[in-house]
């Protein structure tokens, strides 16, 4: 190829697009060459305001009049651009705020829901008091705390911010009221003052490296009545929770922009909810966070110092009930967020909101849990014991890393089959394709291998039609030629595309064999492989075992449960029962440290390779 | 070269450990100059599995599996090398910065060094600076190489650049540094010598910098 001018790299997040493009480009046209589609209402020439992005890092040309006319100085200052105005002069790393994509990005939502009794946290009284008159003079407070001992509610007290506006709300209300009580402690706490018959509800997150799943559960009936999935705005300051933290070691401002970012993604999402719910976030009175230990402490103000060296300790395992609103989330003025117990530096409370969702509760059978991530948490369960361990998969999954790689939104390849004959992909949305994803890249090269285009070292043979070395690089395999693409660029494998998936699969397939081997049993011995996470659902696993990934059982074994921890964060929402459940699952758990134990290198090594079988 | 040499060189970039120490011992019995299976079998062959890395033909695995069936040979070899009193390249420090427990790619940069005739004094991972400093006094080492792979543990570098300014040994060694977060530009604030992005750069930019 001839060489170009210099270029710049340009970055968009949540979207995951890299693209290298020659100076001048505006950041409007970067990103419709990148396949991240921005809304440009006016067709970019600076009057609509709607391709409207942040610059979180490079060099850009300064304003224009157009952004000055339409921009704030707040947000400018904070800055936000126009992209169509906007030409970056170095490397860039932009976001894309969601109002500014046309259609929301794939994330996985659902997971393995299955019955639960329950048992909230919370429980809501009916109360109509009798007014004051100038033969009753007791106080508002007692007034109410006398109706609820009538109901046998005794040694009740009230969070202060309730109290400040229980008059108001009293009067405003009739003297008819709702009251939200929180009963798990012996003296039970009132929470918030609601106007009668309305609906208590409860919130439960599952906060992931790049992803929020946010559910809105009804506490009365256990039903999920909302949900949402947004990208979790803390990736503009690192992709993985180690640059997070690296980030957040440079200064205590750090640590507290990575909270308050996340904070008010959560409160914006709440008020979606309930307005989609017709509910108030004052009607949400508790909370289940559930988030892997770097996230669950930077969002409760723990250090994170510690997490980011060996011997990779958390500051707290031990489960958390805090204050909403010392958090700054804004729901009921008295409602605690429960933060469930941890099980290492690197295996969080996501993976214990996990274990209890796939029933490692019930210790019968020999089970294999596997969250795919970043970071992958593996668990196996046999009998009373359960063995934890963290491999570090990478990026590769979630569409990083890899050439053409992306999210799983629109345009991404999510599918692929290959036959001497053709090669047929199918993308999220149906529409052209601009980049694959992680499900798609996996099964892109299960299929390479099926056809043996590549061998089982991951190298692409020559001759074979697709196959193409052009710049001395272990050459690239052409997916979809421009001609049939959303951008009008080739889509292609390469070679260390390829090696980026030999780096991941060998990982989590080394953390398995070495649980195995710590266990004492084969892999034909599990009776249940449960697959737990976005990329882990979508996964094809005949693709996964034909790369080796994970072994050789029969497919009936594999149970692929969407986001288990989602689901386990509203089981404890909705149960006190299932909260001590997950916390006696912590105290089963042996914690096995991957990278000091003595045979990891040789598995990874050795698990690098396809096994073709 | 000779058909044993030729051997124990394509043995090497195939990852045949076993036919590596094979042939060896068929070479040392034959009466074969130490310093030639050394040259002429193993640099060589390092030497070319490097160039396959750098052009994308190899990638980590086939690195470590020939890296393996070097130092395989290599530990035969050893004692006779010692013997016939043959120079190393240099003598270099290794290990893992203070606060992270990944040996892979530090591995393999070892292992590298052994197959380009570098005597290497391997420290492990999650090495404090003072033992860095403590091994350079001891062993006279003309590089100290250093890995991070976590963004949290690379500053632990310049810790221990520092710890060696401090004991009077700075300008004794070269400052050889690299993992996954590093860049040239980060070398250069921590004031290392030298930066390589892989392995098989690692050997070039240490021989350059025994060279300076």
């Amino acid at each position: 190829m001839n060489k170009k001018m210099p270029t710049i790299t340009v970055e968009f997040q949540p979207t995951g697009r890299r693209i290298d493009i020659e100076h001048g480009e505006t950041l409007l046209h970067t990103a419709q060459l990148a396949g991240t589609d921005l809304v440009a209402a006016c067709s970019g020439i600076g009057i609509c305001g709607t391709c409207l992005v942040r610059v979180v890092s490079g060099e850009t040309t300064l304003p224009t009049l157009s952004e000055l006319d339409l921009l704030d100085s707040e947000k400018i200052k904070a800055g936000y651009r126009l992209a169509c105005q906007c030409i970056p002069l170095s490397d860039t790393r932009v976001e894309v705020p969601p109002e500014s994509l046309p259609a929301g990005q794939k994330l996985q939502l659902e997971g393995w829901g299955g019955e639960i009794k329950l048992v909230p946290a919370i429980s809501a009284i009916d109360l109509f008091l009798s007014p004051p008159t100038l033969h009753d003079l007791k106080s508002d407070y007692t007034r109410l705390k006398d109706a609820l001992k009538q109901l046998g509610l005794k040694d009740l007290s009230a969070d202060y911010q309730v109290l400040t506006s229980m008059s108001e709300r009293i009067r405003n209300q009739n003297w008819s009221l709702r009251v939200a009580i929180r009963s798990s402690t012996e003296t039970g706490q009132i929470v918030n003052i609601l106007p009668a018959n309305s609906g208590i509800f409860g919130l439960a997150v599952d906060i992931g490296s790049t992803k929020l799943a946010i559910y809105l559960v009804n506490l009365e009936t256990g039903a999920t009545v909302a949900q949402k999935g947004v990208a979790n705005p803390q990736i503009s300051f690192g992709e993985d929770v180690i640059s997070r933290i690296a980030f957040a070691n440079k200064g205590i401002k750090n640590r507290e922009l990575l909270q308050k970012r996340l904070i008010e993604i959560l409160n914006q999402s709440i008020i979606e909810l309930c307005q989609s719910s017709n509910c108030t976030p004052e009607q949400i009175v508790e909370a289940v966070l559930v988030g892997n230990t770097a996230i669950h402490h930077l969002v409760t103000f723990l250090p994170v110092q510690q997490l980011g060296a060996a011997p990779y300790v958390a500051a707290i395992s031990d489960p958390l009930e805090l204050r909403a609103r010392d958090l700054g989330l804004n729901i009921a003025p008295g409602a605690l967020v429960y933060f469930p117990a941890i099980i290492a530096g690197y295996v969080g409370a996501d993976h214990t909101s996990a274990l209890l969702a796939t029933r490692f509760s019930q210790s019968n059978r020999i089970r294999v849990l596997i969250d795919i991530g970043t970071n992958t948490e593996i668990s196996l369960g046999i009998g009373e014991k359960i063995y934890s361990c963290s491999t570090a998969s990478g990026p590769a999954f979630e569409g990083a890393h890899i050439h053409d790689g992306m999210r799983a939104a629109p345009g991404a390849i999510e599918k692929v089959q290959l036959t001497s004959e053709q090669c047929k992909v199918v993308t999220v949305g149906g529409i052209p394709p601009v980049g694959i994803c992680g499900t798609g890249v996996l099964q892109a090269i299960s299929e390479l291998l099926r056809n043996e285009i590549i061998t089982p070292q991951g190298t692409l043979r020559k001759n074979c039609p697709g196959v193409r070395f052009q710049d001395g690089r272990g050459g690239e395999y052409l997916l979809v030629p421009a001609a049939q693409t959303g951008h009008g660029r080739d889509i292609v494998i390469t070679r260390k595309d390829i090696n980026e998936i030999q780096l991941a699969k060998g990982a989590i397939r080394a953390g398995i064999e070495i649980l195995l081997s710590h266990g004492g049993i084969s892999s034909e011995e599990v009776e249940e492989w449960v697959i737990a996470g976005a990329f882990g659902t979508y996964l094809n696993l005949e693709s996964a075992i034909q790369i080796g990934m994970f072994p050789k059982v029969p497919l009936d074994r594999f149970h692929q449960v969407g986001n288990a921890a989602g689901t386990g964060a509203k089981q404890m929402l909705l149960s006190l029962d299932e909260r001590s459940a997950a916390t006696q699952i912590t105290q089963r758990v042996e914690y096995i440290e991957l990278t000091i134990y003595p045979d990891f290198t040789q598995q990874f090594v050795k698990h690098m390779n396809f096994d073709i079988e | 070269m000779n058909e044993i040499l030729r051997a124990i060189y394509s043995s090497i970039i195939d990852g045949e450990q076993k036919v590596t120490t094979a042939k060896v011992q068929e070479a040392l019995d034959q009466g074969t100059e130490p310093s030639a299976i050394l040259n002429e079998g193993m640099v060589a062959a390092m030497a070319e599995v490097g160039k396959l890395f750098e052009e994308g033909e190899y990638f980590v695995p086939e690195m470590l599996v020939a890296a393996r069936a070097m130092q395989s040979g290599l530990a035969m070899l050893k004692p006779y090398l010692v013997k016939a009193d043959v120079k190393s390249s240099g003598k270099v420090v290794a290990g893992t910065v203070k606060g992270d427990l990944h040996d892979i790619g530090k591995n393999l940069v070892c292992m590298m060094l052994e197959g380009s005739a570098f005597e290497v004094i391997d420290l492990g991972s999650d090495v404090d600076p003072d033992k860095f400093v403590e091994a350079v006094h001891q062993t006279n080492a003309d590089i100290v190489a250093m890995s991070a792979l976590l963004t949290t543990t690379m500053p632990n570098m310049k810790v221990t650049i520092e710890a060696l300014k401090a004991a009077g040994l700075r300008d004794k060694v070269k400052v050889l540094v690299g993992g996954a977060p590093l860049t040239q530009q980060y070398a250069n604030e921590i004031g290392a010598d030298g930066y390589a992005p892989d392995a098989s750069r690692a050997v070039a930019t240490a021989k350059s910098l025994i060279a300076a």
